[in-house]
């Protein structure tokens, strides 16, 4: 009589899954049948260029970097790498802004802006580092890519490039393969869900074009052999403010916000030569979802975690979860610590230990120099 | 030239100079202080060994021990090392005039006076002398050698070599052209050349005795210093290039990007590089030795491995006692605009490299590679007229072949 009251109970809970009530259809609806599985979104924003000249890489960043924040991610989901000489350089004639349009209309750098790697730390070593997770000890956490098996990681990189290989700072580079190998250990590692690599240099294509890890989606400004090339000049600054790939990415993006569903087809299908003045390509063999059900904001947008709950949670009573630091073992550890310094002295490398002054040594070798220069000059 | 400009008047110029703060602006200046010759790179190692801490257990102490000992015992360091400096550079400008009368080119006093303010005021030397590099003892040595040389009297010019040769060990490649010095005569052999007479035997005492001198004074060095790391931190400097600070010369660059597999064999060849120029100089010129002698100090103050800017003002303030070559000098003019153009410009990269940051180490090589330029022009120009002035003035008409 059990058999048939388990089997009862069985196709209800089955019949229960497969009744769709409200608030699973709006989650279905929500998640949909292509819809990413993914719980939070980091981005990674290099510009391996540096020197004034190579000032639209810079605003080619921080544009993208003011779009991504726009759309939600936060700064501390961000990684931005830039050279930062572009802003507090000589040349600047509007010190401390940089603009991506030749009106100067909105200033990219402005005061709430934070550049994770700067200078000369953007190197190929920390750009490798940094995806694989391999940061040496006591790297602060805003220059970590902290992410895990449900981050969809986005990967912004410009500055100069040929085939296979991307130009950091003027004296390396990285190379097609090595960012390929990269992103498989992160794969290993479990370090993202889905990764969208977006490059604008030239011969861009190339760079991804030795992916292996699954999940990938890649876009690039231009194919193998051919150049990218920059958008526009500001007269007064007197440089390139923007590339033209970037620009029209960027442009693509301001048109939406954070709700907006548009999806990766619209933006790859919107790729012409005339406004790119290149051949952009996109590479999706790795990816799982149709482009048409993946939307720009599972990349470009932050998603916010919001849990609702209805039971009202009490604090300071019954007990918190953080203790008081214990007073007593700190001393302790002070004490320890004290005792510690005077044997440390002791042990002291010996050859450092003073010994006073080598006068002996000294006065007898200036009585040789004394006698030398006697014998040479009164004749021997 | 005016009569007030006398050599004294000069030299109590010269120690005016001195009185004022120019060191604070000019010490660290790396055209004019090399690893090698840097003043605060002598009171950091004074320092370390007055506190009983071997100066040369790393750091950036590169002077020879003689130094040390001197100047943490007898010579100031302080407010009064200017004036040292300034005696240093007077003696060797009395040290040209003397050679310039040995050598037989005085006729009147006017000429002595312009060699005595071109050594004293050049400004390759003076700013060296300013920023208180020990190059200027190197200089003054030099110049006490040369003279000693001049005037047949061995044992103090190989002391003054030996003794420079502990702080400057390129020096050493200048003994056979002072042993040949030493064993003929310092007059003036360029315009009418003979063959080398003197027996080249005579010149084995010369070398025995510098080696014997350069012995015993690596062995005061080692009492001094307590043990035998010195060696490597001197001596090992110029054949190792440890350090490579941006200097006027040519080593650094090439070896800040050279790959560790290849350093060994470029450092020995860019040292037979400067070894290679000896033989040829000697034989070339073994009619007068004393300007095989300057001739080649150009080459090494050109090619050297820390070279500063007072070496190759040096070679420029001694080339003035030949004053029988400068007709036949080629292009003196296009030298001159080149040097004042290369030092210009290893100014300018200098800064804009790494005081303004806007460029890079590039700049600052090529107007090294300038100024390379401009003393290979000064030396090749000094050889060339140096061989000319032998045919001296041809008539028209005439020709000179090679049979």
């Amino acid at each position: 009589m059990r058999l048939p009251k388990a089997l009862i109970a069985l196709s209800l809970a089955l019949a229960s899954a497969a009744y769709d009530g409200p608030a699973a259809s709006a989650a279905e609806d929500f998640f949909g049948p292509h819809a990413s599985n993914h719980t939070n979104n980091w981005a990674v924003l290099v510009c391996s260029s540096r020197y004034w000249f190579n000032y639209r890489h810079m605003a080619n960043a921080l544009g993208m970097y003011r779009t991504v924040k726009r759309l939600g991610i936060p700064d501390s989901n961000i990684i931005l790498m830039l050279a930062d000489d572009a802003a507090c350089n000589a040349r600047n004639p509007y010190p401390g802004a940089v603009y991506a349009n030749a009106g100067r209309g909105l200033d990219l750098y402005g005061d709430n802006i934070e550049v994770d790697y700067r200078g000369y730390e953007v190197t190929v070593e920390a750009f490798i580092r940094l995806l694989t997770g391999r940061v040496p000890p006591g790297t602060p956490r805003s220059k970590r890519l902290l992410t895990d098996d449900r981050s969809n990681v986005f990967v912004y990189l410009t500055g100069h490039g040929g085939n296979d290989f991307l130009k950091f700072q003027d004296n390396e580079e990285i190379s097609a393969f090595d960012l390929a190998d990269a992103v498989e250990t992160m794969w290993q590692k479990k370090r993202y869900n889905e990764l969208f690599l977006m490059v604008d240099s030239c011969q861009a294509t190339s760079l991804y074009s030795k992916f292996y890890s699954p999940n990938i989606l890649a876009t690039a400004s231009s194919q193998v052999g051919e150049n990218s090339y920059s958008y526009e000049r500001d007269a007064d600054i007197g440089v390139f403010v923007i590339d033209s790939y970037t620009h029209f990415v960027l442009e693509f993006l301001e048109q939406m916000n954070k709700t907006s569903h548009a999806t990766m087809q619209d933006l790859f299908s919107k790729y012409n030569f005339k406004q790119i003045k290149s051949n952009a390509g996109v590479r999706s063999d790795l990816f799982p979802r149709p482009l048409d059900a993946t939307r720009l904001t599972d990349f470009f947008g932050g998603v916010a975690q919001a849990e609702v709950v209805d039971a009202a949670l009490g604090l300071g009573d019954g007990g918190s979860t953080l203790s008081a630091p214990n007073v007593a073992q700190d001393t302790a550890w002070n004490e320890h610590h004290e005792e510690q310094e005077p044997a440390a002295e002791d042990e002291a490398d010996p050859e450092l230990r003073p010994e006073g002054f080598r006068m002996g040594s000294v006065v007898v070798g200036l009585a040789a120099l004394a006698g030398l220069l006697g014998s040479a000059v009164w004749g021997v | 030239m005016e009569s007030w400009i006398t050599p004294s008047s000069l030299a109590i110029l010269r120690v005016l100079v001195a009185l004022a703060p120019l060191p604070d602006l000019s010490q660290f200046v790396h055209q004019l202080a090399t690893p090698l010759t840097a003043f605060p790179r002598l009171k950091e190692g004074v320092f370390l060994y007055k506190n009983a801490i071997n100066p040369y257990s790393g750091g950036p102490f590169r002077h020879s021990p003689i130094q040390l000992l001197l100047f943490s015992t007898i010579l100031p360091t302080g407010p009064l090392a200017p004036l040292l400096w300034a005696a240093a550079d007077i003696l060797g400008a009395w040290c040209l005039v003397q050679i310039f009368r040995i050598r037989g080119g005085s006729i009147d006093a006017s000429r002595e006076r312009q060699i005595a303010l071109f050594y004293l005021f050049n400004p390759y030397t003076f700013l060296s002398t300013t920023a208180l590099s020990t190059s200027t003892f190197d200089n003054a040595l030099y110049m006490l050698a040369v003279l000693f040389a001049c005037k047949r009297r061995p044992a103090a010019s190989m002391l003054a070599l030996a003794v420079l040769t502990t702080s400057s060990l390129t020096s050493l490649l200048l003994l056979p052209p002072l042993a040949l010095l030493l064993i003929s005569s310092p007059k003036s052999g360029l315009l009418y050349p003979q063959p080398f007479t003197a027996k080249l035997q005579s010149t084995v005492p010369v070398v025995a005795r510098y080696f014997a001198y350069l012995v015993a004074l690596a062995a005061v060095s080692t009492l001094v210093v307590g043990d035998w790391s010195w060696v490597a931190r001197t001596w090992g400097a110029t054949l190792t290039l440890p350090d490579v600070t941006p200097n006027p010369g040519l080593w650094w660059y090439f070896f800040t990007e050279m790959f560790d597999h290849f350093r060994p064999f470029f450092l020995m060849v860019f040292s037979v590089h400067l070894i290679a120029y000896v033989a040829p100089i000697c034989l070339k010129f073994q009619h007068d030795p004393l300007f095989a002698t300057v001739v080649l100090q150009g080459l090494f103050a050109t090619f050297k491995a820390y070279p500063s800017l007072a070496d190759p003002g040096l070679f420029v303030n001694t080339i003035a006692i030949f004053p029988e070559v400068f007709p036949y000098l080629r292009h003196p003019v296009v030298t001159t605009m080149l040097h004042l153009y290369s030092s210009l410009l290893l100014v300018l990269f200098h800064n804009l490299w790494l005081v303004q940051g806007t460029g890079n180490a590039n700049f600052y090589y090529a107007s090294t590679m300038v100024f390379g330029l401009a003393n290979g022009f000064a030396v090749t120009d000094l050889i060339w007229a140096g061989l000319r002035a032998a045919f001296g003035r041809i008539p028209d008409g005439w020709e000179v072949t090679q049979t």
